[in-house]
């Protein structure tokens, strides 16, 4: 069973409802939480990663049923939590220190958004993948060194065959940089899939599903 | 193993979203952690100053000028640098090609990562669970709720955002807009065509 979050190829008999497809915020309160969220990102208090884990371990009934901003709320608040800077009600969290966080001025806004949070690195080993190389994804998508940590291999995929086309460099290294264990950047690589070796009916034999998939997440093909 | 237990905070406050965005903010104003002047800053960027009209200008650009197309294809970080558009959620692009015979669609399914700094914000559907779930398993009948209809001879190429590589795909050029000029090309590029979910159309009051 997948977690709520990894839903690519889960059975959904429900059609896409493109109405209202050009409204950004349905309430106030969604802008709210969008610029705070942003905001607050720039705290250095955590990383992308690991705001991305904190959304994902919310509750599944509460991932499931929230709207995409309940979700932001809700991970923020957790991660506010965590950090001593929340500490009504029962949980207690760590001990804030204010020293360290940055508080976003107006005037750095553009220059932060347009700098962004690139995460390749330099390359210092070689890569084990050529292009056009036949891998198999790891048969156990979870996290390896955290137990019911976060990943982004989705379910899906796992123990599956399909052609590296494309190498985009080392990059942070998600299953350890949420759990501020190091960004231990990883080569990056496009994985294209056929969607016939995917699902047990496809739609059409040629089409195929490309994922992006770090190295550790792929063996070679035997 | 480790273990990483992120507590369930949330839980702590009131369950309506509006009540609960305003207990958090009242927190984060007591303790001076938030400037309202850039949430402001924030918002006025994301609603009024970045959309689909920058992915709309390149693709544009791409279908009129073909060494500003190879560059974009090739040597895609740079050009967007060039052009100040790269930033949050768009710092790594790799745009894809539509052709006579591949049809590129985007999807993330653990998520809802798009390409922030050339599209926007993304639309309600695209976080939808539907589409999240639906995308990589059945693309032609997602496709088929947009009215989107794709010869047998075109191969799908679904692109799933699981990295922090955002994708963008490069419509086909309609023929009904040979020979327009980049500037009047700009308003045929819906936000669907560079997401793969629709076709770039004639701007409507035409």
């Amino acid at each position: 069973m997948s977690k709520a979050h990894d839903m690519g190829g889960r059975l959904d008999s429900r059609r896409i409802d493109i109405k209202s497809s050009n409204v950004k915020f349905k309430a106030d309160w969604e802008k709210e939480v969008f610029a705070i969220t942003l905001a607050l990102g720039f705290s250095s208090l955590w990383n992308l990663d690991r705001s991305r884990y904190a959304r994902e371990s919310l509750e599944p009934k509460d991932y499931l049923q929230f709207g995409y901003f309940e979700k932001w709320l809700a991970g923020l608040i957790n991660l506010l939590g965590e950090n001593g800077i929340i500490k009504d009600g029962q949980e207690k969290g760590g001990n804030f220190k204010k020293s360290s966080f940055r508080i976003l001025e107006a005037k750095n806004v553009k220059k932060l958004l347009n700098m962004g949070g690139p995460t390749k690195r330099e390359s210092t080993t070689e890569k084990k993948f050529n292009l056009g190389e036949t891998v198999s994804v790891r048969a156990n998508n979870s996290n390896t060194k955290v137990e019911k940590g976060h990943t982004r291999l989705p379910d899906y995929v796992k123990g599956r065959t399909g052609k590296v086309i494309a190498y985009h460099g080392n990059h942070v290294f998600p299953d350890t940089n949420a759990h501020f264990l190091g960004e231990n950047p990883e080569a990056l690589y496009s994985v294209e899939f056929k969607s016939q070796d995917l699902w047990d009916k496809c739609e059409y034999f040629e089409d195929t599903v490309v994922v992006d998939l770090w190295e550790s997440y792929i063996e070679k093909f035997k | 193993m480790k273990k990483d237990n992120l507590k369930q905070f949330y839980k702590e406050f009131p369950s309506n979203p509006d009540a609960r965005v305003k207990a958090l903010k009242s927190i984060l104003e007591k303790e001076g952690l938030i400037d309202q002047k850039a949430l402001d800053e924030i918002l006025d960027t994301y609603q009024n100053k970045v959309g689909p009209l920058n992915g709309a200008k390149i693709v544009a650009k791409a279908w009129t000028n073909k060494k500003f197309k190879e560059d974009l294809l090739n040597n895609t970080d740079q050009v967007l640098k060039d052009m100040d558009l790269n930033g949050r959620q768009g710092e790594h692009v790799v745009v894809v090609e539509n052709t006579e015979t591949v049809h590129n669609l985007i999807v993330c399914t653990l998520c809802s990562c798009y390409p922030w700094p050339l599209l926007g914000l993304p639309p309600s559907w695209y976080k939808s669970d539907a589409y999240r779930s639906r995308a990589v398993r059945e693309p032609r009948a997602v496709l088929s709720d947009f009215d989107v209809k794709l010869p047998i001879s075109k191969k799908i190429k679904v692109w799933d955002s699981t990295a922090e590589i955002r994708y963008l795909v490069l419509p086909q050029q309609p023929p009904g807009s040979k020979g327009l000029r980049e500037n009047e090309l700009v308003s045929w590029v819906t936000r669907d065509s560079m997401i793969g979910t629709g076709f770039p159309k004639p701007p409507t009051g035409e």
